[in-house]
């Protein structure tokens, strides 16, 4: 898969979990600024990831994650 | 809320993270917010805790296995631990609510290893046993079929390591959709009324082709192709049959092509036993409905009609908007599907009592009754001949039994006060009152638990509150029996008078005129009772002798 292909398939599934419009989240997003975006949304986000997407971003690295270019970056997009 | 929302409120407690399935519940029902998790019984013995408070109506309960051994998976530990979980619920239920705990399966990578896997059913099945024991000592307990949605989404897609490592989230997101979805339909059958009779087509219905053009080409019923299917839309049909669901046959064929095929084709499933009553003629199917309608002593609002023809459903749902008609599918390999789908949208109830299991035969007995009563020369003679024996049973074994009679009984119904299960179970418990409730056999058979009188003893003058029998036992002066009965019972607890109530509705206009008839004579209205209620009264000395003929034990 093209990294430009998987990337927007990562912001699509991250828009559908937190249920806002396409569009909303880019690669420059903060995560603190997406209120949507809480812990519990985060966990389901990471292993939404995994199983649908088959994109596993590392454990430890999971709870660090501060915005989309780092979440992209583990993902192997960038 | 969700157009489904059904006002109800719920909670769903776990010894995991279920954060995730409560804000899906959210959209479509007013759901507890859970405090944490694992504390779920410290929750539901703690009369401050906020679940308490939110009061919740169906309680909601899914419990990890493993999480609850703690990776003990020895089978006797693994006993205590359980043993003791349900001991903890035991004490910390309510009457009043309604309960499901789900039954479990048990996830962790040990169980993986060779020798652990073995175990896995046996530890499973520890739980599942006490699971089954509660729920037979209490009728406000029913089980979630947790394991087989599981299983149904297979186990890699269904709990995710690494949410689970990141915050005790055990189920993946689609497992989590899933189990809210278990959980709102079980809330839908909680609340809905089911109903009860499924009237079907014959010719390609339950069979494909057309029935007495056999001499060109045989009906399409078979162990392949097409003909499977249709067998398979049968076994379907059967198993509906066997939890209550009454069948009955309205089609146009000539009575005996269809006769042969219901007798003698070694591929059907559904014989002629398994039909409450059939209509096989020519005339119009909306006139055919409201006969047996009348024949079963069922509104035609529990009738559901399928029927591949959309002439007849068209012509059903124009003269008959009451009765329900599902689509019918265009392929065969659809219409087994089809029918479990028409079962869960409209027949499937919350818990099944035994005389679900039994309806279709008592129905048919019935025929069977109302033949030797044509047979025979008086009414006298035929009440003999029944060799009616009334059983009065232990209420507090049979309360869903009792609360389905209270709520859904309309004609032979003196009150029409409705109860739901919560209040049935403190009546039975109340010391004020007495609840009488009867088993019905005669020579055809079993008619299971059909009557119910439930009496106040708190006044000077006891008062029957509540008197309800099943439409099916009328016409045989078993009425007299059982207030006779209720009547002896209350005088050699040195009662000397006892009253009835009598509250007119639409629909019971059968028994109007009952307790004049028993010999009671009517006293000054109270009140409480509405202008539509009257009140009547009897000496206990003077009690008249009445028609009922044979047994009360």
């Amino acid at each position: 898969m093209a990294n430009i292909e998987l990337q927007e398939k990562i912001i699509a599934l991250i828009e559908e979990n937190l249920k806002l419009p396409a569009g909303t989240i880019t690669p420059d997003t903060q995560i603190a600024d997406v209120e949507e975006w809480g812990s519990l949304e985060h966990v389901m986000i990471i292993g939404e990831l995994e199983q649908r997407l088959g994109v596993s971003i590392p454990l430890d690295d999971a709870f660090e994650l501060t915005s989309m270019e780092e979440l992209l970056e583990k993902a192997g997009c960038l | 809320m969700g157009e489904q929302g059904t006002g109800r409120r719920i909670a769903l407690l776990s010894n995991v993270n279920m954060n995730a399935v409560i804000r899906t519940l959210q959209k479509d029902a007013e759901v507890y917010e859970a405090e944490g998790y694992g504390n779920e019984l410290g929750i539901l013995m703690n009369p401050a805790s906020s679940y308490h408070v939110f009061a919740s109506e169906i309680t909601f309960l899914v419990i990890d296995l493993m999480e609850l051994l703690e990776h003990e998976l020895d089978e006797e530990s693994a006993k205590v631990r359980v043993e003791d979980w349900f001991a903890g619920f035991e004490n910390a239920m309510t009457p009043d609510g309604i309960y499901y705990i789900s039954d479990v399966y048990l996830w962790g990578l040990e169980a993986e290893t060779a020798d652990a896997l073995v175990s896995r059913t046996r530890l499973e099945g520890i739980w599942e046993s006490e699971l089954r024991e509660l729920c037979r000592h209490h009728a406000n307990v029913r089980i979630l079929p947790y394991h087989h949605m599981v299983a149904c989404l297979g186990e890699e897609n269904a709990f995710s390591p690494k949410m689970w490592y990141m915050g005790r989230i055990l189920l993946s997101g689609e497992a989590g959709k899933r189990l809210a979805a278990l959980i709102l339909q079980k809330v839908i059958l909680e609340s809905r009324t089911p109903k009860k009779v499924l009237a079907l087509d014959l010719d390609n219905t339950l069979w494909g082709g057309l029935a007495g053009e056999h001499e060109h080409t045989p009906i399409v019923l078979s162990e392949e192709h097409t003909g499977l299917a249709y067998k398979n839309l049968q076994r379907v049909i059967l198993q509906m049959q066997r939890q209550g669901v009454l069948l009955v046959i309205i089609s146009k064929n000539n009575a005996e092509d269809a006769e042969k095929i219901l007798q003698g084709h070694p591929h059907m499933v559904l014989r002629a036993e398994h039909f409450a009553a059939k209509r096989i003629n020519w005339n119009a199917k909306n006139e055919n409905l409201e006969e047996i309608a009348k024949e079963l002593n069922l509104g035609l609002d529990s009738f559901v009609f399928w029927d591949d023809n959309p002439q007849e459903r068209l012509l059903v749902q124009e003269t008959l908007p009451m009765v329900t008609v599902p689509e019918f599918p265009d392929k065969p390999e659809e219409l087994a599907s089809a029918m479990t789908k028409i079962y869960g949208e409209y027949f499937q109830k919350a818990v099944l009592t035994a005389e679900d299991l039994d309806k279709t035969k008592q129905y048919a007995d019935n025929e069977a009754r109302g033949r030797l009563q044509r047979s025979v020369g008086s009414f006298e003679d035929y009440l003999e001949k029944l060799q009616i024996v009334i059983t009065r049973v232990d209420a507090a074994e049979h309360l869903n039994r009792l609360a389905d009679m209270l709520n859904k009984t309309n004609q032979f119904n003196l009150t029409t006060r409705r109860h739901d299960l919560s209040e049935v179970q403190s009546m039975v418990q109340d010391r004020g009152k007495r609840v009488f409730l009867y088993r019905v056999e005669d020579c055809f058979g079993d008619n299971g638990v059909v009557a119910a009188a439930i009496v106040d003893v708190t006044g000077e003058i006891p008062v029957i509150e509540e008197f309800v029998m099943s439409c099916r036992v009328m016409g045989k002066n078993i009425e007299q029996g059982i207030v006779s009965d209720v009547e002896e019972s209350l005088r050699q607890e040195g009662f000397g008078r006892v009253r009835g109530i009598y509250i007119s509705t639409a629909k019971n206009k059968p028994v109007a005129d009952l307790y004049r008839q028993l010999g009671y004579r009517e006293v000054a209205g109270q009140a409480d009772f509405g202008a539509m209620g009257k009140v009547y009264e009897i000496s206990l000395d003077k009690v008249p002798t009445r028609g009922f003929q044979g047994v009360i034990r």
